[in-house]
């Protein structure tokens, strides 16, 4: 479960960027989140994986309040949640193995794991997590021969290895093809329900939200606009959202 | 003669200038001036060392002389010369790899993008900057005077100079890679060590696979002059031969080192392209 609770946050400059946000995503869930540009998006994500300090509210992963922690505490906290974001972030040279493994390395404190080397066990269950994407084939292959969708895939094997609690995905379709960002909602609907995860995914693609969305999240200047189950909710709700940007 | 003037001359109305053509004036009068600045510089060169083209003229008999006696070079001499030509390569090696295992460490504090504290940066491009702005060859007069001659000061003075290189370069190289993978692992609660070895090490390690064989390339000259200085090698040799008048000696250390700088410039030429 990830709940946020009254979050806000004030640059040091006076502009409110969020300003008392509630949202709650419960397991087996996918929630996406929809607005314009600037409205508050990416900065929300950015206060839940705590990359931003909110100046009030609260943020919570599986009942732990993550707001206030720093150092040690951050860092185990943060293997909790797990971010996909536009571009998958691999480390080129090394191999799709390596990469999906080395999204649990927060859960070790070993020497070896320091000096580069990825455990055993991570690595046979990185094919399990490519089996998950559909890309158990490519285990071996280097992470930057990949094309955009096959990338974004494994940023999402890697997200399972991390063992989360809740999966965060800053618009990860945007840079793909449509029938590549098709089956990647797809793929995190999916894993929603079958590894019963919080999934708060931020969209520009309207179409998508509606395709796949449990609910729907409107954010517009910092603060919820709607927070609607998919079925309930009218497209001009969602098209009043982007006037202000069009204005 | 400026674009206007050109006009003029040919029977053109004298309009006022268009802003192109001011732009043209006033990039001529620019040039002008740097060529002028050049010239009293080298002008000034010329004066300052005290340049005598004619002496070269006069001492060409000097040159032609020593030349004579240096021919043939003295093969029979060459057993005694392996030693320190693997003195001198290996003065390099030595330099090299301790300049490495020196400067990775400095690199990383030295990179402002991975630098875990402010202070450290500063502390580390502090002691970068050090290593690199003194020569090499002062390295070694000081290291001869602490630890005496033979190739160990050689070798301490090529790995300090070669900590001052490889640590600039290398922190140069981490501060221009894709930080996105780094920050994407930081977030799954990676700690910073487990960060560094297994998102900007396999990123940058090419890059610095090649700057570290380039510098290889570069210790291996560099340390056919330390000799000079007593810091042992091919180096010393050559001095000691010059010193006692052996040209021929002095011929076939030439020969020597053109194969030694040749073969490491090669190989690691090749080693590189293979790299990249």
């Amino acid at each position: 479960m990830l709940e946020v609770r009254g979050l806000s946050l004030r640059y040091p400059n006076g502009k409110q960027a969020l300003n008392n946000v509630d949202l709650t995503v419960r397991p087996g869930e996918l929630v996406i989140v929809l607005g314009g540009n600037g409205s508050g998006k990416t900065t929300l994500l950015r206060c839940l994986t705590r990359t931003l300090t909110p100046t009030g509210g609260s943020v919570s992963v599986a009942g732990r309040d993550i707001t206030a922690l720093k150092g040690e505490e951050l860092r185990q906290a943060r293997t909790r949640l797990a971010l996909i974001s536009q571009h998958a972030s691999l480390v080129k040279r090394r191999s799709v193995r390596a990469n999906v493994a080395s999204g649990a390395l927060g859960h070790y404190t070993n020497f070896m794991t320091s000096i580069g080397r990825l455990p055993r066990e991570e690595l046979a269950s990185a094919h399990r997590h490519l089996e998950e994407v559909g890309l158990e084939h490519l285990a071996g292959q280097r992470a930057g021969t990949l094309s955009g969708g096959q990338a974004q895939r494994v940023a999402i094997a890697r997200a399972l290895a991390q063992r989360p609690r809740a999966v965060l995905a800053d618009e990860p379709v945007a840079s793909l093809d449509p029938q590549a960002a098709e089956e990647i909602m797809q793929l995190l609907k999916r894993l929603a329900k079958d590894d019963n995860l919080a999934v708060l995914c931020v969209l520009h693609q309207v179409d998508l939200a509606y395709g796949h969305a449990d609910r729907v999240v409107g954010i517009r200047d910092g603060q919820v606009a709607f927070d609607l189950p998919r079925e309930e909710l009218e497209r001009e709700r969602v098209s009043n959202l982007y006037l202000s940007e069009a204005a | 003669m400026t674009a206007y003037d050109e006009r003029l001359r040919h029977g053109a109305d004298p309009k006022p200038l268009s802003g192109a053509s001011v732009e043209r004036g006033l990039s001529g009068a620019l040039q002008f001036t740097i060529a002028i600045a050049v010239i009293a510089m080298v002008v000034q060169s010329l004066y300052v060392i005290d340049a005598r083209p004619q002496d070269l003229v006069t001492g060409f008999h000097g040159m032609v002389d020593i030349i004579s006696r240096a021919l043939p070079p003295d093969f029979s001499k060459f057993r005694s010369e392996i030693w320190p030509t693997l003195e001198t390569i290996d003065i390099a090696i030595f330099g090299t790899v301790t300049g490495v295992i020196l400067a990775l460490p400095l690199a990383v504090l030295a990179a402002s993008n991975v630098t875990p504290a402010r202070w450290l940066y500063y502390v580390a491009r502090g002691m970068i900057s050090i290593a690199r702005v003194v020569p090499d060859l002062v390295w070694a007069l000081i290291f001869v005077a602490a630890v005496g001659l033979g190739p160990f000061p050689g070798a301490l003075a090529v790995s300090v100079h070669s900590v001052g290189m490889l640590g600039r370069l290398f922190a140069e190289v981490i501060e221009q890679m894709d930080m996105a993978p780094v920050e994407a692992l930081s977030l799954t609660g990676a700690r910073r060590i487990q960060v560094f070895t297994h998102a900007v090490l396999p990123s940058v390690i090419p890059s610095l696979l090649g700057i570290t064989l380039y510098r290889l390339d570069e210790n291996i000259r560099s340390s056919l002059v330390l000799g000079f200085v007593g810091a042992g090698g091919i180096g010393f040799q050559l001095l000691t031969a010059m010193n006692l008048f052996q040209y021929q000696e002095v011929s076939l250390l030439l020969i020597i080192v053109f194969f030694v700088v040749l073969i490491a410039e090669r190989g690691s030429a090749i080693l590189r392209a293979r790299l990249s």
